[in-house]
């Protein structure tokens, strides 16, 4: 085996971010490594699994997002009410996890900017875990004044807690991003040569949900409901619709409703099951559809199972998943804010009879198989670490 | 019964030119949307793409061709979009889009 290397993480506090990593770092500790985390304790020590080594960071008091912002005002909103305060607030944070934990490689998510930040200060090699694929689309080529706006911010950042004399986007370590898809379903073409696609990589969490297994009909096809984990205040109109439609369909459709904010209020019938949480991976080895908001995870599970989708797009980087699963054909866009029970029950239809939904869902799920998830990813930063040691002189003390 | 030609017919009013084009956008908003027409939704010059009428980034471009198909290049669409700030994308209206298309063509 190769000598054992220490990776240091930095997560925002974000399930759909530290769930990958959670993965890619249970896969370097049994191959011998040492890992450990700088984030926020309460999310990091949930989601990694118990006994993990957490160094925690402060984030900025209020990280509720109006959940009626849309489009470019929400995009306004994450870099400048969430990304940049969340940087400052963690960077003093991550300073700390590195001074007591002594890294080889910091694994920096794209969003937790402190982790890419604290790395270049100190001298640190650094990779970049990249958990969603809209950053390597060309969505704003379109928008070069939307483009320099961010740009600026990151500046700003670099100039107060990074090394001014880099010039890269912070956002892409120049020695390896890690990007948790595969080109088969994104859109690669500003995605940096130094990108390594190894697909999902799935934690082996406990599936801790409560479930009745004995209410899933064999007989009928069973579809997934979920909006995440982000987006409990919006969801009450559409997931009311969601139910309506299948229950059009009761003879062969049944439902599991992710309904966390109560708005179906328990419902519990021989077609309709909305529970607080679900066991997204053992129902997926069963479910014929899923319908979500194209968050990055929740189609990257779904995928990987086979299985088509019906998305209706709510905001941020989901307008731009909702479309790679529709260019890749294993699936069918809605309008979130306006699709009502016909037009979801349309959707649904075309994915569960026409066998090019499904047929392209496979093409997707056999590329992620063939990347290697969590373990290539782990074989990745193995490498970029041994790369590193070598090109380096031996280390001297960090400031 | 008067034979008074309507004033439209010889000179354009003020406004005519931002009005046919606003006509035109609304046109193609239905192509894109067509929820929209059935909804009844009324397009005006304030109408904000996103905060009323739900567009998102994908849909201005699928709008953008059909304006592309409608008034040809004419209009440079593409140097619209990409002299937007931020702010200005957010708040972008049916009329701010109107007056740059009759500014164009006129």
């Amino acid at each position: 085996m190769r000598r054992p290397r220490r990776f240091l993480f930095v997560v925002p506090p974000l399930v759909g971010h530290i769930n990958p990593a959670a993965a890619v770092a249970a896969e370097l500790t049994r191959r011998g490594h040492r890992v450990a985390w700088a984030g926020l304790p309460g999310p990091v020590g949930e989601l990694a699994g118990p006994g993990a080594e957490i160094h925690p960071c402060e984030a900025p008091r209020d990280l509720h997002r109006p959940p009626d912002l849309r489009g470019a005002a929400a995009l306004r909103f994450l870099w400048q009410d969430f990304l940049v305060p969340l940087a400052t607030a963690m960077a003093p944070g991550v300073e700390r996890a590195a001074a007591a934990f002594h890294p080889d490689v910091i694994v920096a998510d794209q969003q937790a900017l402190a982790g890419a930040l604290t790395a270049e200060r100190l001298g640190i090699p650094y990779a970049t875990s990249a958990t969603t694929s809209a950053e390597f689309s060309a969505a704003l080529a379109g928008m070069p004044k939307v483009a320099e706006w961010i740009h600026g911010l990151l500046a700003g950042l670099r100039a107060t807690l990074g090394d001014p004399a880099r010039t890269h986007d912070l956002r892409f370590s120049p020695d390896l991003v890690l990007a948790f898809t595969t080109t088969v379903l994104a859109d690669a073409s500003a995605a940096p040569p130094q990108t390594r696609f190894v697909g999902p990589a799935l934690a082996r969490r406990p599936d801790t949900a409560p479930f009745p297994r004995e209410w899933l009909d064999a007989a009928r096809h069973t579809v997934l409901v979920s909006l995440g984990t982000a987006n409990t205040d919006l969801g009450g109109r559409f997931l009311t619709e969601c139910a309506a439609a299948v229950r059009d369909r009761s003879p062969h459709l049944q439902a599991v409703v992710a309904d966390p904010g109560g708005v179906l209020a328990g419902t519990s019938d021989d077609t309709v099951l909305a529970v607080p949480s679900m066991p997204q991976l053992a129902l997926l080895r069963r479910a014929s559809a899923v319908v979500c908001h194209a968050g990055h995870n929740t189609v990257a599970e779904s995928l990987l199972h086979g299985v088509p989708l019906v998305v209706a797009p709510i905001r941020d980087d989901q307008p731009v998943i909702a479309a790679q699963v529709t260019t890749a054909g294993a699936g069918i866009r809605i309008r979130f804010g306006r699709a009502d029970r016909e037009a979801v029950g349309a959707a649904l239809d075309a994915v569960l009879t026409e066998p090019g939904y499904r047929a392209a869902a496979h093409r997707v799920q056999n590329s992620f198989r063939a990347a290697g998830g969590a373990a290539a990813a782990a074989a990745h930063l193995e490498e970029t670490a041994v790369r590193w040691a070598d090109a380096a002189p031996p280390s001297a003390p960090t400031r | 019964m008067t034979t008074t030609p309507t004033p439209d017919a010889v000179t354009p009013l003020p406004g005519t030119d931002e009005r046919a084009v606003l006509a035109a956008l609304t046109e193609a908003l239905h192509a894109v949307i067509p929820e929209l027409a059935l909804e009844g939704t009324a397009v005006t010059m304030d109408t904000r793409f996103v905060e009323d009428l739900d567009l998102e980034s994908i849909d201005l471009v699928t709008l953008t061709a059909e304006l592309g198909r409608r008034y040809g290049d004419r209009v440079d669409f593409p140097a619209f979009f990409a002299s937007l700030e931020l702010t200005e994308v957010i708040e972008l209206s049916a009329g701010r889009l109107v007056r740059y298309i009759a500014g164009r063509t006129r």
